[in-house]
């Protein structure tokens, strides 16, 4: 993307504040015109009353002209400071907004889209690529109106002092622009390199801090420092070249203004020499600041370059997750269930793969009545926990059918299926906050009472009660305080608090003890009762008294039945069962 | 201190960096002075061509000796300030290394790795720019009061610089208000990031409940708070230049009407005056960057701080001195009263325990959760040291022998599988290029993993990991216990690998592996199945770290005890197919 589609793409989170733009824009006119006044009154001084010795009459003196140089410092100092405070709260208000849309459209990415990306990878869109844009906004955008109008006025006020000087004077620009180009193309280039080093490094120290252990006990500390010296030499290197180039702009830079300095005072010199056109001493004095005030601006902007790049490369990056919308989830479309529904499920013909390729799921049938159990079993990669997902719709299906009590579930609303259908995953998520707020997940018409409840019937009200503070104890960051069993017990909580009529279980592999293991058949027990239950299994055991058992290999339903059918059969089923 | 060792070896290259930022500055100065001088001569009546050629040419050169100082201190400096951070993330990745795992498992710690690796960018930037600033600044500054009031007026100077200390403080205490300020805005983002992270990382869940608009409400407050901080840190901020510039805006005029009388009573010449306000200018940037240099010292001095920290962490398991072992392990393992407790901890997690593993046996060992069974394991690996007197391979202490030799000899199977994010064969053979193909091949096919490995499209060169393919559990466990396998270990520990495989895949693992214990490997195997344990030469059961049952599969069955409780358990509960 180049830098003007940045601008376009930041266009309009401004427009509502044009306002107070063009507000800034009159300040920034007004410290413009004072700052460029400052080496006017200078030449005044100088000419009018230095050499040419004017007496002094009240402010008509060297005396008022002090005043006016102070007056105009401080005009130039106040507004420079409102302007900058509010085109900041502006820039802010921006970032706010765009913060508040990427971590919307991350809310509404469906699993399909949020499966590519790495959790790592969205977050630094949300954080890190906004606060690159931040750094735009306070450390860019501030000065460059100011800059640009800076720019324009001096032109202006040399061109109307002295014009032939003034086109002496501008003999630097191109050199200026010269050099800021050649520096800045390569400077880019080599920006990409250094920042993908980092991150590489980065990266691998994550990766072997977490792996430190494996690292130690297999001795590969010599092979991993190599590779990361590798990775930390080149990193090294190209920062070096990045210094040369940054050591090599800012100085010629001066340079340039120097040598038109120098130009000016030769220039000067003749034309004063032979009299020809009257060039006040003051007028060159006076153009030495202002090329000084000219060079400021562009340097500023050359230095601000490395800002202004990492900024583009983030809205590219903000903006490439943006532009994605048609993929978004829309969890109101779709016809609004509006009674609890009986808890009926039935797939037809449903057929199924994550990249539309490969099919996890062939033709798979079954229903499941209402308020009745089904378990699903089978190896790994039978497709047993690609079932869960598509129930509430996690997932599109690419043919056949999944119904709710008789209704096709794509033509629902997500949002009450999935208040109907109740998940809870292998790998049990707790944010941090309280208990309470853990079950009630942001639902407030769920009662404290019911909050109790579901604690109790679930069997976690056995350690909550040993917990100080009770429901009200702190969850902290993914409840490592908490035993995998005891987290799966508030999983369960959670889950029957918001009272739904399908109850889909995906059982945990991790060892618990077997005290809690007890808990949590008798959880499972008391959940079952008036919803319908499915349970992905990954223990025989559990699944016993379930009314169906769907045995699934490569993706299809082999076997169906109750334990005693299926033993009977003595097929896949009674294999599993042998194995053990 | 890695700054004295930085210093030590490399600090000599800051010497011609200060060399030419003092000579840079100095030379800075001289073209205001140059100036004055040419319109000194300009406004006589009658001009002297010559000189002010003489003057122009003196503008050019000084010019150039800018150009080239300034060039030179700065690849000088800054590149030493890079050296600088390549040097100290290299010294921390190496104690990394070397630091044990009781150093990684204490969380707080985890805070500190995170910021060190963060820190070294701050203290880069206090001996890079932060240092050339305040060089470069008090040597301007010094230059250039000592020409204005030497070679100008010193009553002048002294009464134009006099809002200048004023601003001096000003500029110190509003920097202190802004870095205030600022921390504010670090807390507010990293409120921001804290809750993105954890959505991110739940929003499996957060969809199950339809939760995302609850979310964007917790979110909004944080984003609020983003906002507020950042424009409370902006009035502070952005007040600093534009102060200066007033402060300076009175310099400017007390040196103009002051200096404007000195020069009408003939005191001073008009190029005095046109060179008073030069070096005037020259000090501005200096004053202005004081709060700039304060905020990097302090930023680079705490972060130098928390590196320096986590740097004298020191490392718990030191190399043997005396290596009485000589040559390659054998296999024979002896565990004797061996009781242990972690630093820190107030219990003993290993109480007495003992045992005798010949080579080629193989010892099962089953245990609740905190029986002792990875503190075994540690110690085993000496990742912890043991009391002398306590483990010994083949008869010598494990003090005796090398770190090298003990670890080469034992192939360990983790019970997380963690892999890094590399090829499949890189992760096999853990990146020792030593290790041929065949012997990766070969260790997948024990491993069980080899037909899952070949169904890839790029079969062995698959990338693992965060940018790789996802593999399961079981897959993953099992290219952990090929990889334990590649280099033919006389010992090998299964530390509770087998359980995120199902019991058809444990089934063939085990069965391949028999043919390894048989070749002559000794076996640990740690295990909370006892389809695992039952074919195991000798089975213990620790129990908060001491042993409560010893004997053979059979014998424990008879026994009754915990053992065989559990087994009667798990036939009950026969187990199934692995999610």
């Amino acid at each position: 993307m180049r830098k003007g589609s940045m601008t376009a793409r930041l266009w309009p989170f401004l427009r509502p504040q044009l306002g107070l733009l063009l507000l800034c824009c009159a300040m920034v006119l007004v410290v413009n015109l004072s700052e460029l006044a400052k080496p006017y009154i200078l030449e005044i001084v100088i000419d009018r009353y230095l050499v040419a010795g004017r007496p002094d009459n009240g402010l008509d003196s060297v005396w008022g002209m002090g005043l006016a140089f102070l007056l105009c410092a401080g005009l130039s100092s106040g507004l420079n400071v409102l302007e900058a405070v509010a085109v900041n709260r502006m820039g802010q208000s921006v970032l706010m907004d765009i913060r508040r849309m990427v971590f919307r459209h991350i809310q509404h990415m469906p699993m399909r889209i949020l499966d590519r990306f790495s959790s790592g990878r969205l977050i630094t869109r949300a954080t890190n690529d906004v606060e690159t844009l931040n750094e735009l906004f306070s450390d860019v955008l501030v000065n460059l109106f100011k800059d640009i109008f800076m720019l324009i006025g001096i032109v202006v006020t040399m061109l109307m002092m002295d014009w032939q000087l003034a086109l002496l004077a501008f003999t630097g620009v191109p050199f200026v622009f010269l050099v800021t180009f050649i520096v800045r193309g390569k400077l880019r280039r080599n920006f990409v390199v250094v920042k993908a080093l980092i991150s590489r490094i980065n990266g691998f120290f994550a990766e072997n801090i977490s792996g430190m252990r494996l690292v130690q006990i297999f001795r590969r500390e010599r092979q991993k420092l190599k590779e990361f010296d590798e990775m930390n030499d080149a990193y090294y290197a190209s920062t070096l070249v990045q210094v040369r180039m940054n050591s090599f702009m800012r100085p010629v830079m001066e340079v340039i203004n120097a040598l038109v300095i120098a130009l000016l005072v030769w220039f000067g010199c003749r034309s004063i020499g032979l009299n020809a056109s009257g060039l006040e001493i003051g007028v060159l004095y006076a153009f030495t600041n202002y090329i000084r005030q000219f060079f400021e601006p562009i340097n500023d902007l050359a230095e601000k370059y490395a800002t202004i790049q990492s900024a583009v490369v983030s809205t590219e990056r903000i903006y490439e997750l943006l532009d994605d919308k048609a993929n978004l989830e829309d969890l109101n479309q779709g016809e609004p269930i509006a009674a609890r529904p009986q808890g009926k499920i039935e797939f037809q013909h449903v057929w199924f793969a994550y990249d539309d390729v490969n099919f996890v799921l062939r033709d798979v049938s079954f229903t499941i009545q209402a308020g009745q159990s089904a378990a699903f079993v089978g190896a790994t990669g039978a497709g047993k926990t690609t079932i869960i997902s598509l129930v509430s719709r996690f997932y599109e299906i690419q043919k056949g059918k999944i119904l709710l009590d008789g209704v096709d579930i794509s033509t629902l609303s997500k949002r009450t299926l999935r208040r109907h259908i109740a998940v809870v995953l292998q790998d049990v998520f707790l944010f941090s906050g309280t208990i309470a707020e853990n079950v009630r997940l942001g639902d407030e018409e769920i009662s404290d009472r019911e909050i109790d409840e579901a604690l109790r019937l679930t069997c976690a009200a056995e350690f909550i009660k040993e917990l100080p503070g009770g429901m009200d104890y702190p969850v902290t960051e993914r409840g490592s305080t908490f035993s995998a069993g005891q987290r799966q017990l508030l999983s369960f909580a959670r889950a029957i608090a918001h009272d739904p009529a399908v109850f889909v279980l995906d059982e945990a592999t991790a060892s618990i003890d077997t005290k809690t293991e007890q808990l949590i058949q008798q959880s499972v027990k008391n959940l079952s009762v008036g919803r319908t239950m499915i349970i992905i299994a990954h223990r025989l055991s559990t699944i016993r008294d379930c009314d169906t058992i769907f045995v699934m290999s490569a993706g299809r339903i082999v076997e169906s039945g109750n334990h005693d059918d299926l033993m009977a059969q003595n097929g896949l089923y009674a294999a599993l069962q042998s194995k053990a | 201190m890695v700054l004295a060792r930085f210093m030590k070896r490399h600090g000599w290259r800051y010497l011609p960096g200060v060399l030419f930022l003092v000579v840079n500055a100095w030379i800075s100065v001289l073209p205001a002075r140059v100036l004055g001088d040419v319109i000194d001569e300009m406004s006589l009546p009658v001009i002297d061509t010559a000189k002010v050629y003489q003057g122009i040419l003196y503008l050019v050169l000084a010019a150039l000796a800018i150009f080239l100082t300034r060039y030179l201190w700065r690849t000088f400096i800054m590149g030493n300030a890079r050296r600088l951070e390549t040097f100290m993330r290299r010294e921390l990745f190496v104690h990394f290394q070397s630091l044990s795992m009781d150093f990684y498992n204490h969380s707080a710690t985890g805070d500190l790795i995170a910021y060190a690796i963060n820190d070294i960018g701050a203290v880069r930037q206090t001996f890079g720019p932060a240092l050339a600033l305040s060089i470069n600044g008090v040597v301007t500054s010094l230059v250039s009061i000592l020409s204005m009031s030497g070679g100008v007026n010193g009553s002048l100077t002294l009464y134009s610089l006099l809002p200048v200390p004023v601003l001096i403080v000003l500029v110190v205490l509003m920097g202190g208000q802004v870095r205030a300020r600022f921390r504010r805005v670090q807390e507010a983002f990293a409120a921001v990031s804290g809750r993105v992270n954890e959505n991110i990382n739940g929003i499996r869940v957060i969809k199950a409940y339809a939760q995302e608009d609850n979310e964007l409400g917790r979110f909004e407050g944080l984003n609020r708070d983003m906002l507020s901080t950042n424009v409370a840190m902006v009035k502070a901020s952005s007040a600093m230049g534009p102060m200066v510039g007033f402060i300076f805006g009175i310099s400017f005029t007390i040196s103009l009407i002051y200096g404007g009388s000195l020069l009408r009573a003939g005191q001073i010449s008009l190029g005095d005056f046109v060179a008073f306000n030069g070096y005037l200018t020259l000090i501005v940037n200096p004053v202005q960057s004081i709060a700039r240099v304060i905020n990097l010292l302090s930023r680079g001095l705490a972060s130098l701080r928390r590196y320096n920290q986590v740097l004298a962490a020191p490392p718990m398991v030191v190399e043997s001195i005396e290596n009485a072992h000589e040559g390659p392990l054998k296999g024979g393992i002896q565990v004797k009263d061996l009781s242990f407790r972690y630093p820190y901890a107030p219990d003993f997690a290993l109480r007495g325990l003992s045992f005798r593993l010949e080579p080629g046996k193989t010892l099962g060992i089953l245990g609740h959760t905190g029986s002792g069974k990875t503190t075994l394991c540690n110690l085993l690996l000496k990742l912890y040291n043991p009391p002398e007197g306590s483990v010994f391979y083949d008869g010598a202490d494990i003090h005796q022998i090398q770190l090298d030799t003990l670890r080469e000899g034992i192939g360990y199977v983790p019970q997380d599988n963690f892999l890094f994010s590399a090829s499949i064969r890189e992760n096999i053979r853990f990146f020792d290029d030593l290790v041929g193909d065949e012997a990766v091949v070969t260790a997948a096919k024990q491993a069980d993993i080899y037909q899952n490995i070949i169904a890839f499209p790029n079969g062995f060169d698959t990338t693992v990991g965060e940018r790789g393919v996802t593999l399961s559990g079981g897959q993953k466990q099992r290219i952990s216990i090929a990889r334990a396998l590649v280099k033919r270990p006389p010992i090998l520990i299964l530390d509770d690998a087998l359980s995120a495989v199902d019991a058809q895949t444990e089934y063939d693992i085990l069965n391949s592996l028999r043919g390894f214990f048989e070749g002559g490997t000794s076996g640990i195997i740690v295990a909370h199945r006892i389809s695992a344990l039952m074919h195991c030469d000798e089975i213990i059961v620790l129990d908060e770290g001491r042993v409560v049952e010893r004997g053979s599969h059979e014998q424990l069955m008879q026994k009754g005890g915990f053992y065989a409780e559990t087994a009667q358990k798990q036939a009950d509960n026969q187990e199934g197919g692995e999610g």
